[in-house]
């Protein structure tokens, strides 16, 4: 079976996120997989995930799910009397899973809306589907408002802006370069997340950390949300340490001739302007999607097993996949 | 016919305690601890209840009473989680023989919680015990009977905690304050006074007392603690910062400790640590584990302290200028987790970041809201 085109249609519900879509994709192959062993199962959903992470330009959040799911595999224990049984059993737990992670945002929003208390104004950055849920359950009760940035490349802060408009919050696009302007009229800062790392650090949209340094120096709290299925086992210690880098992001252009610039003046003039064009698709080529927040700028992380301190993560992580 | 705290003996023991609560005739975390603790013993060996629930509604309507009669007492509210989080414990222990199912409910949101399936787990042991029945309709009360033994035992462990919580936290008094050091307190702790005189028999060290007005419980520390033979020396609250570069360590005693890591402590707190923190001095604050309090005071909301009697400020001898200006005297500060070090509870040392997860290990989450 083509396991990126079962992972691209499993996205198109809007309410399923990468790392779930991973999970119902290495379900399906789990079902479908003709594998007689234990040995020969997880061979094949290793083979899975790899594949979607070679599809994926971005293979953070796919990766959290599969290591989740495959960890899961391994170590389910089983009385099964056939292993047809025990592949049955696991699609079984992978379906309920999947079930259950779609209450999650709810949860969160329910835990995170007791740190907002009347009146506040709310800084988010580009689309959550996990700080929409949570910003609109605030509304309920509560007077907000909120300045979203516009989040380039991708824009999202847009989309944001136009839902909560749309429910009657009261709400202001900002540009990323304006949050430090902003941020003294902000009460706190709520982010959704990419993945969650062991350090309990944040990998989210690029932006994420600039908004989190000012906010770290202006004193605000900076909670990311994070269901925690998005817990990534990784230890990034800079930015360059994450999957999502590769070379092309930061590189310079090769140099321009120089001796046709200086040897003819009047003539470089001209020829230079078609070649120095820059347009907008050519920056966000040569740019970051994702970046880390390091785990001291950030506050707390709300997730549906708790509040947690940025180490509680961690200790979560540990749980899973050490020993 | 669950909730009857209505007979009456056990009905007048809480309100006694609510009104004692509310008029303010037994303040301080300890003093309040130990009398919910009374009444709750009072209350579960007098209750009728015939399954886990009923009790458990019992309880919680008590705490309820208590909590809204003083909710600035935190510990009242704590004792209550913690007789709930026992309670429910030794229930499980009890019925452990019936429900072993733990095994196949493994599933990965268990996974994710709990991490890893135990490689060896203990198989359910044969016997069960069969003299549990919950609703037994031909004897109610056999469930409370055959129960509430091993509940009478839970309530006197966390009785002996209370009572053994100055002894315990001070127990390693001397490997936190060393030879020749200026030690800086104030306000007066029970517990820090313990934590002092018993590091005063292995160290000859120097304690400087705040007075901490405006009520100057300084004064009777600084007696306190020069009786017990420690060098003391006691000094007005403005030459704090002055001080502070002499100062080796700064111990602090706690009101209530919120699952930030921050805390509740008297006025003067919050300015001690932050002269500390200026001179890059250790801030370590003792306080048994029952002023943990799994609340988050994150915006510094102004109503969230106590607030004391004005006339210590402003007098009534005072009497023209009564009538002109306001006069608030809070008796607490909120001091934030990132300007204390370390908390020394009866129960190990423990950094302010990992206070969240005592507080989740002490108590149900069910019960944060009673």
């Amino acid at each position: 079976m083509n396991i990126w085109a079962t992972y691209q249609r499993k996205l198109e519900d809007e309410q399923i996120s990468p790392p779930l879509a991973a999970i119902l994709s290495l379900v399906d192959l789990c079902a479908t997989s003709t594998a007689g062993t234990m040995f020969e199962l997880v061979k094949a959903l290793n083979e899975g995930s790899d594949s979607l992470k070679q599809h994926s330009p971005n293979p953070i959040s796919i990766n959290a799910g599969c290591e989740l799911f495959i960890a899961f595999v391994t170590l389910f224990p089983h009385d099964s009397a056939s292993f047809s049984d025990l592949k049955m059993e696991l699609v079984k737990q992978g379906e309920t899973y999947v079930r259950q992670a779609l209450t999650y945002r709810r949860k969160i929003g329910e835990l995170a809306v007791d740190f907002i208390k009347d009146d506040s104004v709310i800084l988010t950055h580009s689309y959550s589907r996990v700080v929409m849920e949570t910003l609109l359950l605030a509304h309920r009760s509560k007077r907000i408002s909120v300045f979203v940035t516009e989040a380039r490349p991708r824009g999202l802060g847009v989309k944001t802006a136009q839902a909560l408009t749309a429910a009657g919050i009261p709400c202001t696009v900002i540009l990323d370069s304006a949050v430090a302007y902003a941020m003294d009229k902000v009460d706190l800062v709520l982010v959704g997340s990419e993945a969650v790392v062991e350090s309990g650090g944040l990998i989210n949209a690029v932006g994420s950390l600039n908004i989190a340094i000012i906010a770290k120096s202006s004193h605000k709290p900076f909670y990311a949300l994070a269901e925690s299925y998005k817990f990534h086992r990784l230890f990034p210690l800079s930015q360059y340490d994450l999957p999502s880098h590769n070379p092309r992001i930061l590189s310079f252009p090769p140099p321009i001739e120089q001796d046709n610039i200086l040897g003819h003046p009047s003539s470089a003039v001209g020829s230079e302007v078609p070649s120095s064009r820059i347009t907008q698709e050519e920056i966000a080529k040569n740019n970051p999607d994702v970046d880390y927040t390091r785990p001291d700028l950030i506050s707390l992380v709300f997730s549906d097993i708790g509040s947690l301190t940025p180490g509680g993560v961690s200790a979560y992580l540990v749980g899973m996949f050490a020993g | 016919m669950a909730s009857e705290v209505s007979n009456t003996p056990t009905q007048r023991a809480v309100e006694n305690l609510a009104w004692k609560l509310r008029r303010r005739q037994i303040v301080g975390s300890r003093a309040t601890a130990l009398e919910t603790l009374l009444v709750l013993r009072h209350v579960i060996s007098k209750s009728r209840f015939s399954n886990m629930e009923q009790l458990v509604t019992i309880i919680r309507g008590v705490g309820r009473r208590l909590v809204e009669a003083q909710p600035k007492e935190h510990s009242v509210g704590n004792t209550v989680r913690k007789v709930l989080h026992h309670i429910r414990e030794e229930y499980h222990t009890a019925t452990r023989g019936s429900a072993a199912a733990s095994y196949s409910g493994f599933s990965i949101s268990k996974f994710v919680l709990l991490g890893q399936p135990r490689k060896n787990t203990p198989l359910p042991k044969a016997e069960s015990k069969g003299t549990l029945k919950e609703n037994d309709p031909d004897d109610p009360d056999s469930f409370a009977r055959s129960l509430k033994p091993v509940l009478m035992e839970a309530i006197q462990d966390v009785l002996d905690e209370l009572e053994t919580v100055y002894d315990n936290v001070s127990k390693n008094a001397q490997n936190h304050i060393h030879s020749d050091e200026i030690i800086l307190t104030l306000g007066m702790s029970k517990t820090v006074e313990a934590f002092l005189i018993s590091a005063a028999h292995h160290r000859n060290y120097t304690v400087m007392v705040l007075e901490t007005a405006p009520s100057y419980g300084g004064r009777d520390m600084a007696q306190a603690l020069s009786a017990a033979g420690i060098s003391t020396f006691l000094v007005p609250d403005s030459s704090l910062y002055g001080l502070m570069s002499r100062v080796n360590k700064v111990i602090l005693g706690a009101h209530a400790i919120l699952a930030n890591g921050g805390m509740f402590a008297i006025t003067g707190s919050l300015l001690a640590a932050t002269a500390a923190h200026a001179h890059s001095t250790p801030v370590v604050v003792c306080a048994g584990q029952f002023k943990l309090t799994p609340l988050w005071n994150l915006y510094h909301e102004y109503g969230a302290l106590d607030f004391g009697d004005p006339s210590q400020v402003l007098g009534f001898e005072e009497g023209s200028l009564v009538d002109k200006v306001d006069v608030v005297n809070p008796f607490y500060d909120y001091v934030q987790p990132n300007l204390i070090d370390a908390f020394i509870t009866n129960d190990g040392d423990h950094p302010p970041s990992s206070i969240y997860r005592l507080i989740k290990e002490t108590y149900d989450d069910e019960d944060n809201e009673l």
